[in-house]
């Protein structure tokens, strides 16, 4: 047999033998029928938003924090080396005059998210509706998307939560990475995020969130009524929370 | 004594003894897996489900294999696809009312350590932790 002629027959006998091992997990595996790609996904045709205005905004409230910290099991262990926040209030001042504002930042849900595109494991990903969100299955707790994100908006969990006050919604586990992900869970079932909810009950009404690609909804008339602002615009992250009175 | 000649009058019996320490561990494995392939594994008693259990969201023996695939479906498409479709963890809760007398028994049997409850909620009411404990248990053998 000549080279030639070896090498062929080899191949087809590999070829012969990948195809064969192959063709076993498709006819062992028995699933359910239908998988997500063959259904629509109800994510699409939504882009939420939120609108943040500041002027309204009341320092000393932290109605909305307490909420998100309640709906969302968000880790506190009081000490600021581990404890996590999802919306957070920071002080802003500006030293040439006497300009000081209390501002909630919160992921900002962006266009061009940084840490999606760093996630080394496609554990951060951009839904369809605009929502960045954390598959914490998936994480293995790299700190990519911590170093990525512009806003400080992720956070570690270096230690286990050991509160648990809303039983719906899962805790995170010890060693991954979690930032606001808008309340997906309550925002897929049609209700809106419980730093809103708070914020419109026990707050000032200065936070609403809606549906940007609506050009009827409440929010798309406030970004079109009033000047508003995005932190770090110049980065081009294109984020999705506006701030009134910036 | 001189050890060769020592050897050379007890030849049989040295071999003999050297047999015995070779075949030993041959002989004891495979008799002990015969034996166990005759007994079959050990197999974990689960609790039986609820009363109010009618149906399976799948049937018994495709769930016995394939439940894992069925969760792991239905997180992809709930969390990557933002599909809630009407199988949850918490469907699991309604009939298997014990994670510890239900899930954890066969996963301590097979060693296979899962740490979903360290993030979801499983709902374990009082009633069936004092059942257990009261050992009024109605047990499900599932070798049968």
């Amino acid at each position: 047999m000549d080279r030639r002629k070896f090498l062929k027959r080899s191949g087809a006998v590999l070829a012969a033998g990948t195809s064969g091992a192959l063709q076993l997990p498709v006819l062992t595996s028995c699933g359910t029928g239908s998988s997500a790609a063959d259904r629509k996904s109800p994510l699409a045709g939504r882009k939420w938003g939120m609108v943040i205005d500041l002027n309204r905004c009341d320092p000393e409230c932290t109605a909305c924090l307490e909420a998100c910290r309640k709906e969302n099991n968000v880790a506190f262990h009081n000490d600021k080396r581990w404890d996590i926040h999802w919306i957070r209030k920071i002080r802003v001042k500006n030293p040439a005059n006497s300009w000081e504002k209390t501002v909630p930042v919160l992921c900002n849900h962006c266009e061009n998210p940084p840490c999606v595109q760093v996630c080394p494991v496609q554990a951060t990903y951009k839904r369809e509706d605009g929502i960045v969100i954390v598959d914490h299955h998936r994480c293995i707790g790299c700190r990519y998307c911590m170093v990525a994100c512009p806003y400080n908006a992720r956070y570690f969990n270096y230690k286990e939560n050991p509160e648990w006050p809303n039983k719906d919604y899962p805790k995170r586990s010890h060693g991954v990475a979690e930032s606001c992900n808008f309340c997906a869970h309550l925002v897929d079932q049609g209700k809106e995020p419980a730093c809103v909810t708070a914020c419109r009950k026990s707050g000032n009404r200065a936070i609403t969130f809606g549906n940007l690609k609506d050009s009827n909804s409440e929010i798309s008339r406030m970004i079109a009524r009033a000047p508003t602002q995005r932190i770090r615009e110049d980065l081009g992250t294109e984020p999705k929370v506006y701030y009134m009175g910036l | 004594m001189d050890i060769t000649k020592w050897m050379k009058d007890n030849q049989t019996r040295l071999i003999a003894v050297i047999a015995v320490i070779i075949l030993a561990p041959l002989v004891y494995s495979s008799v002990s897996y015969l034996v166990a392939v005759r007994n079959g594994p050990d197999k974990p008693f689960l609790e039986k489900p609820d009363a109010k259990y009618q149906d399976c969201v799948r049937d018994t023996a495709y769930m016995r294999i394939h439940h894992m695939d069925l969760l792991k479906e239905i997180r992809e498409e709930f969390v990557r696809h933002g599909i809630r479709g009407e199988i949850r963890l918490r469907t699991c809760a309604e009939c298997h009312t014990s994670r510890e007398r239900f899930c954890n028994r066969c996963h301590e049997t097979v060693n296979l350590n899962l740490d979903c409850f360290g993030c979801h909620y499983y709902p374990e009411p009082e009633a069936a932790v004092q059942q257990a404990l009261q050992g009024g248990e109605e047990w499900i053998d599932e070798s049968s």
